[in-house]
């Protein structure tokens, strides 16, 4: 009797020890880092730390709903881009009615909202063609990625907008507000807080965030249970969005300058770190403070490597293989896991 | 058996002249001076060079091995560069057309990406369309030889710009900027900025691209002959500003003491210039090496020390003019390889520049 216990605790530890891995080794990494280098472990370079992770870790949080509703979206990384450009663009040129003559400036405020406003859109937009067109969300989400890119483009013609400021005779100067320090906090990396808080909240307190889980574990089920599929789908594709298009004003905030290019293949460092934090790419389960922990990791590889003057090539390996070890040991979880609950059944039996 | 020395004979004799009018017109001095035998008298031949080049027609061409390229038939100029999301690009693929516009011609532009694949489509489509000529930004050295070489074997002559392939004799001019004297003029006046001694930076641009280490190479010719002057990091932000800025960031915790950042690029030195605007550290110089418009703003408030102006503009005019000219006379009259100097640019005379365009 004993020794089943002791087995079954055996299991349990491990089992903790598997669900706080990337925890793990975040902890690792930064004992590593401080280490390899004296600066790394101080307040200005954790809120730097910050304030990088921030900017793919909004995004990451917009693709854990994604991705638990076994969905993807590619188009984050074009729209962070586009967004950057619509805001840029709003600020630098204002918006010319060409039937009616004139050129309207809009307050920063109101260039937000819209901005957000568009990301919203394009999600609605990701998340009929993905529902109602039955396309495969890797489908329509590469369409839109294309899409959302070239109108970037052709918003300045290929162009940069630079220095953003705003003009304190036409009221529409405070857009370096989301790329500044309160209090010695990046704003950006508040954002990311609120965004986490909010998104752990809507993912488990709320019927919403049950909803998308059951789409994600089994969809079949979750219809015949009354759940509106396609609804929760439209709404996850919303929500990511909304997401990306908050990325794309802070990072036109920080650089003061809009370029078309800006977030390219961003969606990756989002996906990875949704990997990282332990959501399954088939959809069902995952969760946001899991995500916020994978995209730390990235980020302190990527600021501890660049601090240590490891080159930009070891840097894509060391990445490249954190994540396939992430997802081996997600993996065994997966399967100790089935394993234990066997266990508890034969033991009910 | 015999024809192929004559050949060879006269394609050194032409690249000899060449070389004279290019040294002439004040072409990069170093390779000019190294290749060329007689350099003292380049004015001399230059002259015969453009007079007589036209009356031997195809023999006398630089490039051509046999009589020069008919062009496809129609009367339509292909211009080929990489993404236009990048105002250099978007300059040169402007200022072609407009150019080919005011010679009569039709002009039509597309961007490769960078991809050699969907540039060899590119060259196939223009092929097909029986371009007249075709104007290249190419995407990879070794990757574009063969889609030059299978226009030119539908006889349509390809100019290329801005940058180089591996081979000679299968575009009919390749007239690039100066990336190595450009990056060393704007070395030297970073140098004079930062009192020859302090730590810097460097941030490199993305390292598989030819461009990113003879610039770097350039920087450090000059650099390092002063030994007060001492990198403490180098990183890659590939080009882009979003890393150019989170990179010094990063470097700035390391290595607070820095007093100089030198940058492959404008894009990547506007990335780093923000970031020490943001950190509160105005006693940075930074340079980078373009002439965007956007660096020439931060020049002018005093956040960058300068960059070096490749004359895009002034190249592309350049290559439609030799398209042109190669179609109705069967020569450019000028050597395949052309350098055009770069100019170092600072707030002395930053007033100057406009859109990639220089007027002083």
């Amino acid at each position: 009797m004993d020794a089943v216990k002791t087995k079954k605790d055996n299991s349990k530890m491990i089992m903790m020890l598997l669900k706080g891995r990337t925890f793990i080794v975040l902890i690792v990494l930064l004992i590593f880092f401080s280490i390899a280098n004296p600066n790394f472990l101080s307040f200005s370079t954790l809120t730097m730390l910050a304030k990088h992770v921030a900017l793919y870790g909004i995004l990451a949080i917009g693709m854990t709903f994604v991705i638990i509703t076994s969905g993807i979206d590619l188009s984050v990384g074009s729209v962070v881009g586009l967004a950057g450009m619509i805001a840029g663009g709003m600020i630098q040129e204002g918006v010319t009615l060409t039937f009616a003559g004139v050129t309207l400036y809009f307050s920063v405020p109101v260039i937000v909202l819209f901005t957000l406003l568009l990301g919203c859109v394009i999600g609605l937009i990701n998340g009929v063609i993905v529902t109602k067109l039955s396309v495969a969300p890797f489908i329509a989400t590469l369409g839109t990625m294309y899409i959302c890119r070239g109108l970037a483009s052709l918003r300045s013609k290929g162009a940069t907008f630079s220095n953003i400021a705003g003009n304190e005779a036409l009221g529409n100067v405070g857009i370096k507000a989301l790329g500044s320090s309160i209090a010695g906090i990046p704003v950006g990396a508040i954002l990311l807080l609120v965004f986490a808080v909010v998104g752990a909240y809507l993912l488990r307190n709320i019927p919403f965030g049950w909803h998308v889980q059951a789409v994600g574990g089994n969809n079949r089920a979750a219809k015949l249970s009354g759940v509106n599929v396609d609804r929760i789908t439209i709404l996850v594709y919303i929500l990511s969005g909304f997401c990306a298009a908050m990325v794309g004003l802070i990072n036109t905030a920080q650089l003061a300058a809009a370029h078309p290019a800006s977030g390219d293949s961003w969606e990756m460092n989002a996906i990875a770190a949704t990997v990282l934090g332990g959501t399954s790419m088939s959809g069902g389960s995952g969760t946001i403070l899991g995500t916020i922990v994978g995209a730390f990791v990235i980020g302190v590889i990527n600021d501890g490597m660049t601090m240590c003057g490891v080159s930009e090539f070891w840097q894509k390996v060391i990445r490249g293989l954190v994540i396939i070890l992430a997802v081996i040991i997600d993996q065994a979880q997966r399967k100790l896991e089935a394993k234990m609950a066997l266990q508890v059944r034969n033991e009910t039996n | 058996m015999k024809k192929i020395p004559y050949r060879n004979l006269m394609k050194i004799a032409s690249a000899v002249l060449a070389l004279g009018v290019m040294s002439a017109c004040g072409g990069s001095p170093a390779p000019a001076s190294s290749a060329a035998p007689a350099p003292a008298s380049s004015a001399a031949p230059a002259a015969p060079a453009s007079s007589a080049a036209p009356a031997s027609s195809s023999e006398a061409a630089p490039a051509a091995d046999s009589a020069p390229l008919p062009g496809g038939g129609s009367n339509i100029i292909y211009i080929l560069t990489p993404s236009t999301s990048n105002a250099f690009f978007k300059t040169e693929a402007d200022t072609c057309s407009a150019k080919a516009v005011e010679l009569g011609y039709e002009a039509k532009a597309f961007s490769h990406d960078d991809d050699a694949a969907s540039q060899s489509d590119l060259f196939d489509q223009a092929i097909a369309d029986k371009a007249a000529a075709i104007i290249c930004d190419n995407a990879g050295a070794d990757a574009t030889i063969e889609a030059v070489q299978r226009a030119r074997d539908a006889g349509i002559p390809t100019f290329l710009i801005d940058r180089e392939i591996n081979q000679s004799g299968v575009a009919i001019s390749q007239i690039v900027a100066n990336n190595d004297q450009g990056a060393a003029a704007i070395a030297e006046a970073w140098v004079e900025a930062m009192g020859e001694k302090g730590k810097y930076a460097e941030l490199l641009g993305l390292e598989t691209d030819t461009n990113c280490h003879v610039r770097s190479d350039a920087f450090h010719r000059v650099i390092d002959q002063f030994p007060d002057l001492e990198m403490v990091a180098q990183q890659s932000a590939n080009w882009d500003q979003t890393e150019g800025y989170s990179k010094t960031e990063a470097i700035l915790q390391q290595n607070p003491e820095i007093t100089g950042i030198i940058c492959g690029n404008d894009t990547m030195a506007c990335g780093a210039a923000q970031a020490c605007i943001d950190a509160g550290r105005d006693d940075i110089k930074i340079i980078g090496v373009d002439g965007s418009d956007d660096a020439a703003s931060y020049i002018k408030k005093g956040q960058m020390v300068g960059t070096a102006l490749q004359q895009c503009a002034l190249i592309s005019e350049m290559a439609v003019q030799q398209a042109d000219d190669y179609l109705k006379n069967g020569t450019t009259g000028v050597d395949e390889k052309q350098l055009v100097d770069c100019i170092a640019i600072t707030s002395a005379n930053v007033d100057k520049l406009s859109a990639f365009v220089y007027n002083g």
